[in-house]
């Protein structure tokens, strides 16, 4: 069954927002209101503090690993409108960049499948969506979306590297396109595109009542479908699945509280959700 | 007007000064940071640059720290420390001592360089004496003045050159230096201890004191009886400081008294109330002071330095300046005219309204603002009605708006929900939406009167709120309607007839289960807390939480058990995090638990943003009971607010191994071996390892597989042998009904494992579309009968050999398959009605043999021979032309290869799929650490990745500057590379520095650089040394 392999006391001085393994599973990081990200080292069941990163000035709401060919990098997200990116280097911490172009807290942050290169989305409470690339010479470049979703852009999350439509023809596999999804406070889940660097929205997947609170695009495996998982303040969860002849929806559950995480597993068969009732459902 | 953010700001830590005080210096480059061990400056040009350090050698803390208010002088600065003054010069980055002043029996508490005289220094002490010293004769005081009681801060008049003031306890005594040895002026200015003093920079005759009896007071030293103004910052204030520009001040509380609250407050004179608020340092202000701005900068700066040994800068930008310049509170501009004042940022403001100020100032900050992102709620306004009509987002459930007519200023919309059907107008004032909120009017609808009062309660609560704050509220009211709909069930009429317990809340209409934001709150509260304000679209923080990650791990965390639910206990989450400053402001209410907590209303900005003001943390809404209120006063110390009690708040964060969840077996991708030169040994090698791990599904399937694979089956290289393994149904069907099985079940470790074992992507060919095919082979004018291949998998079933039979539908479709083929095959233009029903009997055969232009073809007609079709092989015998060699040995590759594909196990047609599921199972192997077993599986990918094709060097030309590649220029033809010592072009091997990019032969070069470093040319790049750097 499932089993505790490892149980970690932060020592956060405040409610813990996130906690994310990175992509072997053998460091953890926690981000919480107390400003201040920790990283532990939980290798082989041990649970050391790496370091403690301070640089934001209000609660660190996410975060998010980078796929490990750049590096050891991770960036957080806070209500005090910064996204900061920290790298790690010969084994200390620092800050890589921090990006100070939104004007209200960012909810969310987002790395690209690796694929795409070093790309960061970013939602915020402005409403808008930033993508943050780096260019490989320490230079990096933002695209902004703007007005995303008016009143507020609680979740980003990237599509896989791979176009379910090409799966199964035959005449060869195209170019993957960049594709995230975001879920705001305006009761919509909108899927973004990007055609000739420019971001355009795509779909508009209409089903929730109330905020949007999380979003997640499953990872492909090889079906050739598409499928993303919504929660919301209306606590529901709705699963969109799309087979090549366009977006539909099924409320997966009801809940008695407001579910406010999702995520997929690796292989995309199981969806763990959790909410303000403090309890984890997998399914 | 209270959401604009302040400017951006620098910080600068320096974990390694210990400074207890700090000076900006007359130009506003340097700041000296003192301490009792060292004095640090630091350039505010490069403010992230370590400190210029100057150790001291004292046991005495620096109580003060000045430098020359003079420019001429600006390189002295004077500090004072128990009873004697230090003055020291600083140049070069070197601080020399030039001399000391000792005059005071007891430690000196303040001092102050005359603004005029560079060479005068002030100097006052509890022990009853100000020492007025000139620093050229430093052995004793030119002046002493002497009072009865100690004296604690001293100021010199900033426009009057002989006056200054002293503060004692409560006390303000103005001094003339001509005027003898008594001062010319006593003020009765507190109750109790000033602590801070502070002339008027734009008038001689006013200065401000601050006092620990929680005011600040300004003062017109003609006028000593009465008070010019006041302001009630609520707490003892440490320090008030006026602005440079118009008519503001700055406010620090009392050190031992700021419980989490380091913030700075700027206030404008002519108010009661704070216009900003500075928050971000993490202990106690210790010093703050204003730095000279170069001319022409319309920004002010203001310097802080904390006990949290940072360093922080803050812009005041123009937007805030003009809030301390402009009386802002009110609509009218009568209140208060500060021209007379003499503020020279506020002269040109005078007849500015509220909203002017918004949309008109050019403000830079501002308008880079709105054009990022138009028409977030809460940050950038839409500035007209017409805007907010653009701007507003009409996809509201149960809503659809009729009609927006930004000239008559009016809104029609209807609302459809399952027992309603209402029609609704709203009416915006001329001054909308500043403090004007519109009118609400149904048209038509089936409510009664109770539920059409409340919803129009609920809509114009929301109005009202975003009155208040300026900001439009047509989308804000639209979607509050359109929430009440959605629930009509939970009206419940009963509950409105009880005496509402709570006055202050408008109505008591349960139908939302959550407490929405914008309307179930009295509008005061929102009023009272603003700093929430802008959190009112800010999410409530997730407190708990599940993540997959890496593979097959679970990260959970959340709260500890006592922390369950929120105050209420059974309520749902709230949605904002408004809800959380609502709480605070709620439980500061009901108990004050800190003594100076800031009790005037907030109604201004804060920078950089703070959530609920800091007093109240998410950890509190947790631990926070109700109950706790009947408890006796003790038992209060238990709620958690310092860090070691908001422990049990936090549960640890668990990591769950959920890998027994899924599909994919770490072991399995560990243990499992690809080798397919010996497949049946992998098989079982396989299948022992599925089976250690308790897969008895998987066993089989390797067992299956092995069969499957096995050289018996192998398929005979001659198409017209046998029919391959592959089209028996347990061969390419089964395979395929696995692969949907593993599909299903997301075990994409099994499905690479297949892919790797029975695909072949060597000669893999993929039918092309067939309408391409007329085209891609024009000139061949065989006539093709295409065998059965995955494309008319059915057709095969038609053989009776093979001892099943599939319906006649089918075999149909495989026939029009067929024969389409055989139509777009033919170039020439016989009428094939014949041809559809040629095959099914050998009657129709020998009508097509018989078609004359059938006997010219050049091509080889082919067919698989079946019992069912053997009857048609004689008549076939006849076009086998075969005149071309060269089409006939094409074509037999192209029946190899079709054979070939026939022979395949897995359809070609999917091998983008193939590669993804190899790409995904090589990534979870990837993610387990296994790099050399996930580098193995990629390596049958059909589509591999590019290989890298190294690095060349391009070449730009020596003689027409065209760039190219290789020796010789491709437009002059000229060798292109001239070699930088003997001039000739470079034929052979050459050389060149990667960063100059210059260089020649190689002999030459490897020459020159025996003795030099420096690149032959003179373009002084030092190439030996930049190779270094390059290749780092």
């Amino acid at each position: 069954m499932v089993s505790v392999i490892n149980s970690i006391d932060t020592s956060h001085e405040d409610m813990i927002h996130d906690a994310q393994l990175d992509y072997y599973g053998t460091k953890l990081a926690t981000c919480s209101s107390d400003r201040s990200i920790k990283i532990f080292d939980v290798k082989g069941g041990q649970q050391t503090l790496v370091t403690e990163l301070r640089g934001h000035d209000g609660p660190v709401w996410q975060l998010a690993w980078a796929h490990p060919m750049f590096g050891n990098l991770i960036a957080s997200c806070s209500y005090d409108r910064k996204v900061i990116i920290w790298k790690e280097t010969n084994g200390s911490w620092g800050k890589l960049y921090e990006y100070q172009n939104h004007d209200s807290s960012v909810n969310s942050v987002n790395f690209a499948p690796h694929e795409f290169g070093l790309l960061l989305a970013c939602g915020s409470s402005d409403g808008s969506i930033s993508i943050i690339s780096s260019t490989g010479d320490g230079t990096w470049d933002a695209k902004k979306i703007p007005n995303a979703h008016s009143i507020g852009c609680n979740a980003v999350s990237w599509a896989p590297p791979i176009n379910p439509g090409d799966l199964l023809d035959p005449s060869g596999r195209h170019q993957p396109i960049k594709q995230l999804v975001s879920g705001g406070c305006d009761n919509l889940v909108k899927i973004w595109k990007e055609e000739d660097g420019q971001w355009k929205e795509d779909q508009k997947l209409e089903g929730h009542s109330d905020w949007v609170r999380d979003v997640a695009w499953a990872p492909s495996i090889g079906l050739p479908k598409s499928i993303i998982a919504s929660c919301s303040q209306d606590l529901r969860v709705i699963i969109w699945t799309n087979d090549g002849n366009g977006w539909t929806q099924k409320v997966l559950n009801k809940f008695n509280d407001v579910i406010w995480h999702i995520s997929w597993s690796i292989t995309g068969n199981i969806l763990a959700t959790s909410g303000g009732d403090n309890k984890v459902k997998l399914r | 007007m209270s959401l604009q953010w302040s400017g951006e700001q620098v910080v600068a830590k320096f974990p390694d000064v210990q400074a207890n005080t700090m000076a900006v210096d007359c130009m506003g480059v340097w700041v000296a940071l003192a301490g009792r061990r060292a004095i640090s400056m630091v350039n505010l040009k490069k403010p992230k640059e370590k400190p210029l350090k100057s150790a001291r050698q004292s046991k005495w803390d620096v109580s003060c720290v000045q430098w020359n208010q003079v420019p001429s002088h600006l390189n002295l600065f004077v500090t004072a420390y128990n009873q004697k003054l230090d003055l020291h010069s600083w140049k070069d980055s070197n601080i020399t001592s030039l001399c000391s002043m000792k005059g005071h029996s007891r430690t000196v508490s303040d001092v102050s360089w005359s603004p005029s005289d560079p060479n005068k220094i002030l100097s006052c002490s509890v022990d009853t004496f100000i020492n007025l010293w000139d620093v050229n004769d430093p052995r004793k005081p030119v002046r002493s003045f002497q009072t009865v009681s100690g004296a604690y801060q001293v100021k010199w008049n900033r426009l009057s050159e002989n006056m200054f003031a002293t503060t004692h306890e409560g006390e303000l005594r103005i001094w003339d230096i001509r005027e003898g040895t008594s001062p010319v002026q006593y003020i009765a200015a507190h109750l109790s201890k000033i602590h801070g003093l502070d002339w008027n920079p734009n008038s001689k005759s006013e200065l401000a004191t601050c006092s620990q009896d929680c005011s600040v007071k300004f003062w017109d030293i003609n006028n000593p009886r009465q008070c010019k103004g006041s302001l009630n910052p609520g707490s003892p204030v440490w320090r008030a400081r006026y602005t440079p520009f118009g008519q503001g001040i700055v406010t620090v509380v009392v050190p031992q008294l700021r419980r989490g609250d380091n913030s700075l407050h700027l206030w404008n004179t002519a108010r009661s109330n704070p216009v900003h608020q500075f928050v971000g340092h993490q202990d106690v202000i210790l010093e703050f002071q204003w730095r000279k701005q170069p001319e022409g900068s319309v920004d002010h700066q203001l310097i802080t330095w904390s006990k949290d040994q940072s360093l922080r800068v803050w812009k005041i930008d123009s937007q805030l300046q003009k809030r301390c310049g402009h009386d802002m509170g009110e609509m009218n501009d009568s209140s208060e005219n500060e021209s007379s004042q003499g503020g020279r940022e506020s002269v040109s403001q005078n007849s500015m309204h509220e909203n002017d100020l918004e949309t008109d100032h050019g403000n830079k900050d501002f308008q880079r603002q709105m054009s990022m992102s138009p028409d977030s709620v809460v940050f950038q306004q839409p500035q007209t009605l017409e805007q907010e009509f653009e701007l507003m987002n009409t996809n509201i459930p149960h809503i659809q708006v009729e009609e927006l007519d930004a000239v008559k200023r009016t809104c029609s919309v209807s609302a459809v929900s399952r027992n309603f059907n209402i029609g609704l107008r709203m009416q915006f004032p001329e001054n909308y939406p500043c403090s004007e909120p519109p009118t609400f009017e149904f048209l038509e609808s089936n409510l009664n009167y109770d539920i059409k009062r409340q919803l129009h309660k609920v809509m114009l609560d929301t109005a009202l709120m975003h009155a208040k704050r300026n900001t439009s509220c047509l989308e804000p009211c639209l979607r509050q309607l359109s929430l009440a709909l959605n629930q009509p069930y939970n009206f419940r009429p009963e509950e409105r007839k009880t005496p509402d317990p709570e006055p202050a809340r408008p109505f008591n209409l349960s139908w939302h289960p959550t407490k929405p934001p914008y309307n179930s709150k009295p509008s005061y509260m929102a009023w009272h807390s603003p700093s929430g304000l802008q959190d009112i679209n800010i999410p409530f923080p997730r407190t708990s939480g599940a993540r997959f990650s890496a593979a097959g791990y679970l990260v959970v965390f959340g709260r500890s058990h006592e922390a369950r639910k929120g105050p209420s206990g059974t309520e749902i989450t709230p949605k904002a995090l408004y809800d959380l400053t609502d709480f605070a402001s709620k439980s500061r209410n009901r108990y004050p638990p800190k003594l100076y907590s800031i009790p005037f209303h907030q109604n201004y900005s804060i920078s950089p943003p703070t959530p609920v003001a800091e007093n109240v943390s998410i950890s509190e809404w947790y631990m926070y009971r109700p109950k706790v209120t009947n408890q006796p006063k003790g038992k209060r110390k238990h709620r958690p607010k310092e860090s070691t009690e908001v422990k049990p708040v936090l549960a640890p964060v668990k990591i769950y191994d959920s890998s027994c969840l899924l599909p994919i077996q770490k072991e399995l991708g560990k243990n499992y071996i690809i080798d397919r030169s010996n497949i049946p040994a992998m098989c079982s090698h396989n299948a022992k390892a599925a089976s250690a791990v308790g897969r008895k599904d998987l066993v089989q399937l390797w067992s299956l597989v092995a069969l499957t694979a096995s050289e018996k089956l192998k398929p005979q290289n001659n198409p017209d042998d046998e029919l391959p393994w592959a089209q028996h149904p347990f061969g390419k069907e089964m395979i395929k009904y696995l692969f949907d099985f593993y599909m299903k079940i997301h075990d994409v470790q099994t499905l690479a494992m297949l892919v790797c074992v029975l695909w072949d992507r060597e000669n893999a060919i993929v039918p092309p579309p067939k309408k391409e095919k007329a085209s891609l082979l024009p000139q061949s004018t065989s006539m093709e009968y295409v065998p059965p291949n995955m494309d008319n998998p059915d057709f095969l079933s038609s053989s009776t050999d093979s001892g099943w039979l599939t319906a006649g539908s089918n075999l149909l479709k495989s026939f029009k398959t067929l024969t389409s083929h055989l139509q777009v095959h033919s170039t020439r233009p016989p009428p094939h009605t014949s041809v559809q029903s040629r095959l099914p009997s050998q009657h129709h055969l020998s009508e097509v043999s018989s078609h004359p232009d059938l006997a010219n073809m050049t091509g080889v007609l082919k067919i698989r021979r079946s019992n069912s079709l053997s009857c048609l092989e004689d008549s076939f015998e006849d076009y086998r032309i075969e005149d071309e060699e060269g089409i006939k040995e094409k074509e037999s590759e192209r029946q190899a290869k079709i054979h070939e594909n026939n022979c395949r196990l897995l359809d070609p047609s999917a091998q983008n799929q193939y590669d993804v599921f190899l790409m995904s199972y090589a990534d979870i192997l990837f993610h387990w650490g296994y790099t050399n077993n996930s580098k193995l599986v990629l390596k049958f990918m059909t589509h591999l990745p590019e290989p890298h094709t190294g690095i060349e060097f391009g070449v730009q030309c020596f003689h027409c500057s065209q760039d190219g590649r290789g020796a010789k220029c491709g437009s002059c033809k000229n060798l292109a590379f001239n070699c930088s010592i003997c001039h000739i072009g470079v034929k052979g091997n050459s050389m060149f520095c990667l960063k100059c990019g210059h260089g020649g032969h190689t002999t030459h070069i490897l020459d020159w650089f025996k003795e030099n470093s420096q690149c032959p040319t003179g373009c002084s790049c030092r190439c030996v040394e930049a190779k270094s750097e390059i290749t780092m």
